[in-house]
């Protein structure tokens, strides 16, 4: 009974703005059914759509957890797009210089060198707030041009690829590579990465003392401080977990997808990172499966655009909706 | 004395979300009277006086003045129609002087020269005839509480009023000031005036009203003369039938005979010379020494504001010492972080409920844990043990009567004496050597406060001390052993049990020592 109540607006939502959304593509002169079910279809009917929806969940949910981790302390990190792209330039970059090494040592170490470059490019807010107080959603937001610029100086730098067209790097060490489930289409081992990932956040939130200091400072730092939590620690803490989560998912990009560095490799997965956390309302039991959905939107928009010719903004716009609403449904059940 | 009505509310309701605040209540207002509107927290005294003077709408009923029904949609209404009210909260402007915050929002003579003569005579004269002596021409933050409730009452009374409600106005006044109130109050009945006079404080009522109307969970119980009634039918009609009057704390009249003295009982928490400089450099507290036996209940009294705050915020760890030494089972703590001090036995109720000791997004569970989270048999230090937490908040809110769905209830859905609640049983919940309890039963029915006073006589039983910050000097003189008197700052004096005087307590509490009387007259910075 609670459970049908808590998901009912949910889904109400989610009607919503899917009709909402199909009034324009009606407008626009195509077809709205053939539109929607090429959407919510196509991730199940074939092995391939899945696997291609399975791909975007791991950067997704990655990204959304790098937002909701620091959120549960009450923190907004809106730097997940920079620390992916500094975890990237750190897998890179490590799996560039040892790219002799054997697998068993390269891989750890190409993904490790995502997770603390991430982790660093976290801190950097998190130490100003700590020791200046600055607001943490202006530093986080600022680092990300940081980082654009970073990896653009090492896309065409040293390390650049002098027979790609865009500003690439050379490819990592082939022991860096992330292992394949299968070949064709390429289904890589980021998925199993990305689930230990999120039940391991639940659990530190869900069942840590640490993670309930995390909530506790979240809910009312001030009564959280009174009561001998360490809140200035928390908030370091929840913003070095969320880069260093965010730089997780730039090093998957490398050593499971691209096998590079490539300019542009971030892809709009922060934005969509913040309207998964946010529909989730920063709940990180929710997180995978909002994630889960928004990639078999994902997945859709890119197969109604080849098929239907109707452009992939169209989905955005129906992610965007459906945050709408759900925010909406908060200010109604208040009223 | 002409007995006329001249105000009569009739069937008032007034629901709030899914509680009935109110429920069709009828009161009624004699000319020159002092009409006693009496009932514990919660009971709807300030609801009922708040839509009286417009602030909230009612849902239903009539307000009938001199027989003509009227229709009150904002205060300017209800001060048209002659209702004035003075509310626990003064709504004045800090760095104005008396005169301009009386005369703030009122029409005056010579608008555009801002020459106030005729209202500062105006003022005076009503001054003079009320007995109300205020210097016009001071600032607002350098008087006294119960000289700005005179400048409230000034207000009120400039605009003409000829009914004027006082929402509790002895909170935070000495009993010399609550004594020169009920002076100022009979001579305003002797020229005709009508009183309203809210307060949960039977003592207070039955000394200065005419009439009593009491008010037990939004429904009117009873209204009756003063002179027809003694005390114990209002002891009743407050409570209800469900409390055990004469095993209670709050109603006992006589001298407790089991308080022993246990001065000779080692101590178990000790503060000497302590100092406290804020941030911006003023001293807040000044060489405060301060010892606690075990078994011993030690109040501190003090007008609010005084540095009571702080020091409950030193000996839970806080704040920073500036200088001096605390002791806790003889253990130095002075430079303890407050988190080891929850683990190794100190309990804290703080003053602000809202921002210092609750979480309004988290559940109900998590909130009571909040401080003892690291302790067994809650924690093992880095797993908490949901199922036993649960288990435990489960057996709280009945025990502590905590209104709420459960435990995984989002603490944002308690009212505002369930989570006072929440933080007693929280603080009561673990054994601890010192328990620091500042205005613990702020928000509490009569029987809620009365069974927190249970729980710190057991705990003094069981031989633990306890430090009891608060307001309230009635609440103090009850349970305590000895009482502490805080002023600016410093501790002024310390009374045992067997010296406990209202009128001594209330000289130190404004700064007046027994063998140098005020002279010093400093404000605080």
């Amino acid at each position: 009974m609670t459970i049908v109540k808590k998901a009912l607006p949910y889904f109400l939502a989610v009607v919503a703005s899917f009709i909402a959304a199909g009034i324009f593509i009606a407008l626009m002169g195509f077809d709205v059914f053939k539109a929607y079910s090429t959407i919510l279809f196509t991730s199940f009917r074939t092995p391939n759509g899945f696997i291609q929806t399975l791909l975007k969940f791991v950067p997704l949910v990655l990204q959304a957890l790098a937002f909701t981790i620091p959120l549960t302390a009450g923190k907004f990190n809106i730097g997940g797009e920079g620390q992916m792209i500094a975890g990237g330039i750190g897998a890179a970059v490590v799996g560039i210089l040892f790219s002799s090494l054997p697998a068993y040592l390269l891989l750890p170490l190409v993904i490790l060198g995502g997770i603390i470059a991430g982790a660093i490019w976290g801190l950097i807010p998190a130490w100003l707030l700590y020791k200046f107080n600055i607001n943490e959603i202006l530093t986080t937001v600022l680092l990300n041009f940081v980082a654009l610029a970073l990896i653009d100086y090492v896309c065409t730098g040293a390390l650049r690829d002098p027979g790609a067209g865009h500003p690439t790097t050379v490819a990592i060490g082939v022991g860096g590579w992330l292992p394949l489930f299968m070949k064709n289409p390429p289904f890589h081992a980021g998925i199993i990465i990305a689930i230990l990932v999120a039940i391991g956040v639940y659990i530190y939130t869900a069942r840590t003392t640490g993670g309930y200091e995390l909530i506790a400072t979240g809910a009312n730092p001030r009564a959280a401080g009174v009561f001998g939590i360490k809140v200035r620690r928390m908030f370091v803490l929840s913003l070095l977990l969320g880069g260093a989560i965010a730089g997780l998912s730039g090093a998957i990009e490398v050593a499971g997808v691209q096998h590079r560095l490539i300019e542009g490799m971030q892809s709009n997965y922060m934005v969509l990172g913040l309207i998964i956390g946010l529909i989730a309302k920063g709940d990180n039991r929710v997180v995978p499966f909002v994630a889960f959905a928004i990639a078999i939107l994902e997945v859709g928009a890119s197969a109604m655009q080849r098929t239907l010719m109707i452009p992939v903004e169209m989905v955005f716009i129906v992610e965007a909706l459906i945050l709408l609403f759900v925010l909406l449904s908060d200010v109604v059940r208040r009223k | 004395m002409d007995n006329q009505t001249i105000l009569e509310l009739t069937n008032v309701r007034k629901v709030f979300g899914q509680t009935v605040a109110l429920d069709s209540v009828t009161f009624s207002l004699r000319r020159a009277e002092i009409h006693g509107l009496l009932g514990g927290n919660g009971a709807g005294k300030t609801t009922l006086m708040n839509i009286l003077y417009g602030l909230y709408r009612k849902d239903e009923g009539e307000i009938l003045h001199k027989g003509k029904k009227i229709n009150i949609q904002g205060p300017k209404d209800a001060i048209r129609q002659g209702i004035g009210m003075v509310h626990q909260h003064f709504l004045q402007i800090g760095n104005f002087t008396v005169l301009e915050n009386i005369i703030l929002g009122t029409d005056i003579d010579n608008r555009y020269t801002m020459k106030t003569q005729n209202e500062e005579k105006k003022i005076l004269d009503l001054c003079q005839r009320f007995g109300l002596d205020v210097d016009l021409n001071t600032t607002i933050d350098t008087l006294t509480v119960g000289t700005r409730q005179k400048v409230e009452i000034l207000k009120a009374l400039y605009r003409g009023v000829d009914i004027l409600i006082l929402d509790e106005p002895t909170t935070n006044l000495t009993p010399q000031e609550v004594d020169a109130l009920f002076e100022s109050l009979r001579v305003m009945v002797n020229d005709g005036l009508s009183i309203v006079f809210i307060t949960h404080k039977l003592r207070e009522v039955l000394s200065v009203c005419d009439r009593i109307t009491v008010l037990r969970e939004g429904k009117n119980i009873t209204t009756l003369d003063r002179k027809d009634a003694s005390e114990e039918v209002f002891v009743r009609a407050m409570v209800g039938d469900k409390m055990d009057i004469e095993n209670s704390i709050y109603f006992a009249t006589d001298q407790r005979s089991s308080f022993v003295n246990r001065l000779d009982q080692a101590a178990a928490f000790e503060m000497s010379s302590v100092s406290f400089i804020n941030k911006d450099g003023i001293p807040r507290l000044k060489d405060v020494s301060l010892n606690i036996h075990s078994g011993e209940i030690v109040g501190v009294s003090g007008v609010a504001g005084n540095g009571q705050r702080e020091l409950a915020e030193i000996v839970t760890g806080v704040i920073p010492v500036s200088h001096g030494k605390i002791l806790l089972d003889s253990k130095d703590i002075t430079h303890t972080n407050n988190q080891e001090l929850f683990k190794t036995g100190i309990a804290y109720i703080p003053e602000d409920r809202l921002h210092d000791g609750f979480l309004p997004k988290a559940n109900v569970a998590q909130n009571l844990i909040l401080g003892h989270h690291r302790n067994q048999p809650y924690s093992d230090g880095n797993f908490i043990n949901w199922k036993t937490v649960f288990k435990e908040t489960r057996e709280q809110i009945k025990e502590y009567n905590i209104k709420t769905s459960g435990p995984e209830d989002v603490g944002g859905n308690l009212s505002g004496g369930n989570i006072q609640r929440v933080l007693i049983a929280r603080a009561f919940s673990m054994p601890s050597q010192l328990l620091v309890a500042h205005n613990p039963t702020r928000g509490l029915d009569i029987p809620s406060m009365d069974f927190v006073y249970q729980k710190m006589l057991k705990r003094r039983e069981e031989g633990y001390a306890t430090l009891l910050i608060s307001e309230d000097l009635d609440e103090l003189i009850r349970i305590c052993d000895r009482i502490a008197v805080i002023y600016r700052g410093e501790i002024l004096g310390i009374l045992p049990r067997s010296e406990f005087d209202k009128y001594a307590i209330g000289r130190l509490m404004s700064g007046i020592k027994e063998e140098n009387p005020a002279t010093e007259e400093k404000a605080l910075p």
